[in-house]
């Protein structure tokens, strides 16, 4: 297992009191394997993301277990944690627009890397961020390298990020919505060059994204995130023919499909939690079809139930037919 | 960048041109001259006098003579007061006084004030945080005029470790205390524009990618912070700068330094109009050049910015 994640919490202190992001996360992550954390905005997945790379924002704190191939990120010393970036997990964010430094020639940003965690010279790294950006089909790299991010197109920049973030052969890329602020031409051609580079390179992956549709034909595992909980957990194929939680039922329902003839687009009703207020019992009760006495006391516990992890009252026939 | 640089300079020559005219109009239009007098002076003597300035010269005739002399000959003519004396020279006694003490001033202002304004920003909310943010608001709080003796009564009277006042040819210790006095409150600002544009730049996403990088915070501050928060300060530096190094008739008149800025207000008092268009010419052109090179710093750092 590279990836261990047990009963991770992120909470934030805040002038109205503390907000839960995520409540006790468990999943793991096998050597080569891609899994998708998928939800609404405010889910807590970007959040996790962040825990498990030590990025949170000042007023945030993370409990629970980060296992990195046996290794407690969460007890890290800074020194430590630097090791781990970049040179074992490596990250890419929402926004490549905005994720470059605006005032630094993409060399000396992507030479600093290995100038620093591999000790190579600033000739030998700009060499191989070179490559690394043909490796992304940049085309006339090498030229091209020298120049500042606001030259490049924003899927340009995506691929400078994916290259940036591969330089050291990291063993685990977490990609934070890669695709989100790009147009979706360009986002399948990321989404290629992910899939791509993940085989080229054997590295596991986790792709947080809203996109189902992404999600579909990249990924081995699929976790399905509310209110900072896991709802269903197992392998995507699996998950996305026989949803067995009303959420992820919602979820799929509400993906636009052209081979259906539809006027309105269906949404899931109601809003997301208050995470500073959360339900006590399970998060998505108010905006759920099949409401059990249970579910506003109590807390649905993530259960394995025909091959695969959920968190509801309901059975799993019950959701079926819904 | 450099035909940008060339246009500029360009354009400064009719924008001195128009300022040079339009404080000689200002001037002339103000009652009352440098020879007025409460008992006035006999009329042939009068007469005299102003054929001597070129006074009995109609308006037109003097401001030619004038922009001819100042554009030509670089010559701001004699000064009124000190009868003999020509502007060039009252310009050469004090500007130097004045650039030596303001250039120093700048100096530490920027450095103690971008220093000041990152601990603080990098220890938000924490004592250090706070005691920055105490000292640039007391330090703006103080009014040069007040600071300038208390320092005295401090370095003077009480520990005598410096001299109160007089320049002697700007030997150190006479420097000191017109610094720290000149300087305070533009360290001041300084700091605060520079703490609330760190903080700004710390929480962008580059950031976030440089840390995500497993860089060392203090490579994080320098290399990818440092460039982006200075910019706001740098635009504030230019008039700052061209304020400090042209004086202050407050450090001129507590420390004795006999800067210009003591010269300007001399000048103002007793009508002499040749010295107070000289300094204002003179204020006038270091403000275009530092705006100048403000934006070439600027494109400098923002890669943005072409010219």
């Amino acid at each position: 297992m590279l990836l261990d994640v047990s009963d991770l919490t992120v909470t934030f202190r805040t002038n109205d009191g503390p907000v839960n992001a995520v409540n006790g996360m468990s999943f793991s992550v096998d050597e080569k394997e891609t899994l998708a954390i998928v939800g609404e905005s405010g889910s807590g997945k970007s959040q996790t993301a962040f825990a498990i790379m030590g990025l949170l924002a000042k007023n945030g704190a993370s409990t629970g277990k980060v296992a990195f191939d046996g290794t407690d990120m969460l007890g890290l010393s800074p020194k430590q944690l630097n090791k781990m970036r970049a040179q074992q997990i490596a990250m890419i964010f929402q926004d490549p627009m905005t994720s470059l430094n605006p005032y630094l020639r993409v060399s000396d940003q992507m030479a600093e890397v290995l100038q620093l965690h591999k000790g190579m010279s600033k000739r030998a790294a700009v060499a191989e961020a070179a490559h690394m950006l043909d490796a992304v089909r940049i085309p006339d790299a090498k030229a091209r390298i020298t120049m500042y991010p606001h030259e490049f197109s924003g899927g340009m920049r995506q691929r400078i990020m994916i290259a940036m973030a591969l330089l050291c052969r990291p063993r685990l890329l977490i990609a934070d919505e890669p695709t989100t602020a790009l147009d979706v031409t360009v986002q399948a051609q990321i989404m290629e060059l992910l899939a791509a580079i993940r085989d080229e390179f054997g590295t596991a992956m986790i792709l947080i994204t809203h996109d189902l549709g992404i999600v579909a034909g990249s990924c081995d595992k699929t976790l399905v995130m509310y209110g900072g909980q896991i709802m269903e957990q197992g392998d995507t194929e699996g998950l996305f023919e026989h949803p067995s939680h009303p959420y992820t039922k919602g979820l799929l329902r509400a993906v636009p499909r052209i081979d259906r003839d539809d006027d309105e687009l269906l949404t899931i009703a109601g809003e997301p939690p208050d995470m500073s207020n959360l339900p006590k019992g399970c998060p998505f009760m108010p905006r759920c079809d099949i409401v059990k006495d249970q579910c506003a006391v109590v807390k649905p516990a993530l259960q394995f139930d025909g091959g695969r992890k959920r968190a509801c009252h309901a059975d799993r026939a019950e959701v079926a037919n819904v | 960048m450099y035909t940008f640089i060339a246009k500029r300079l360009a354009v400064a020559v009719p924008t001195l041109l128009i300022l040079i005219i339009f404080s000689f109009v200002l001037m002339f239009a103000a009652p009352g001259g440098p020879f007025t007098n409460e008992r006035p002076l006999p009329a042939a003597v009068m007469d005299n006098i102003n054929a001597r300035y070129g006074l009995d010269q109609p308006y037109w005739k003097q401001m030619y003579d004038y922009v001819y002399n100042v554009v030509f000959r670089f010559d701001f003519g004699p000064s009124f007061q000190y009868r003999d004396r020509t502007v060039n020279d009252v310009i050469a006694q004090g500007f130097p006084v004045t650039l030596t003490y303001g250039a120093w001033s700048a100096l530490v202002a920027l450095v103690v004030g971008v220093s000041l304004g990152i601990v603080a920003a990098l220890r938000q909310n924490t004592w250090l945080d706070y005691l920055a943010v105490g000292i640039t608001i007391g330090a703006q709080a103080l009014p040069n005029f007040v600071m300038a003796p208390v320092l005295v009564l401090i370095f003077t009277l009480w520990l005598g470790w410096l001299p109160g006042g007089g320049w002697n040819g700007g030997q150190w210790n006479h420097v000191i205390l017109p610094v720290i006095a000149l300087s305070t409150s533009y360290m001041a600002s300084i700091a605060r524009i520079m703490r609330s544009s760190m903080l700004e730049v710390m929480n962008s996403n580059f950031i976030r990618t440089a840390l995500a990088k497993g860089l060392p915070m203090r490579r994080v501050v320098m290399r990818h912070a440092l460039k982006p928060a200075l910019l706001p300060v740098i635009s504030y530096l230019g008039p700052a700068v061209v304020g400090m190094i042209t004086g202050s008739v407050v450090i001129d008149v507590a420390f004795s330094t006999g800067g210009i800025g003591q010269f300007f207000v001399n000048s103002a008092f007793n009508r002499d109009y040749a010295v107070i268009m000289g300094i204002t010419i003179l204020v006038g052109a270091l403000t275009i050049l530092f705006n100048l090179l403000v934006d070439v710093l600027y494109a400098w750092v923002d890669p943005k910015i072409r010219y």
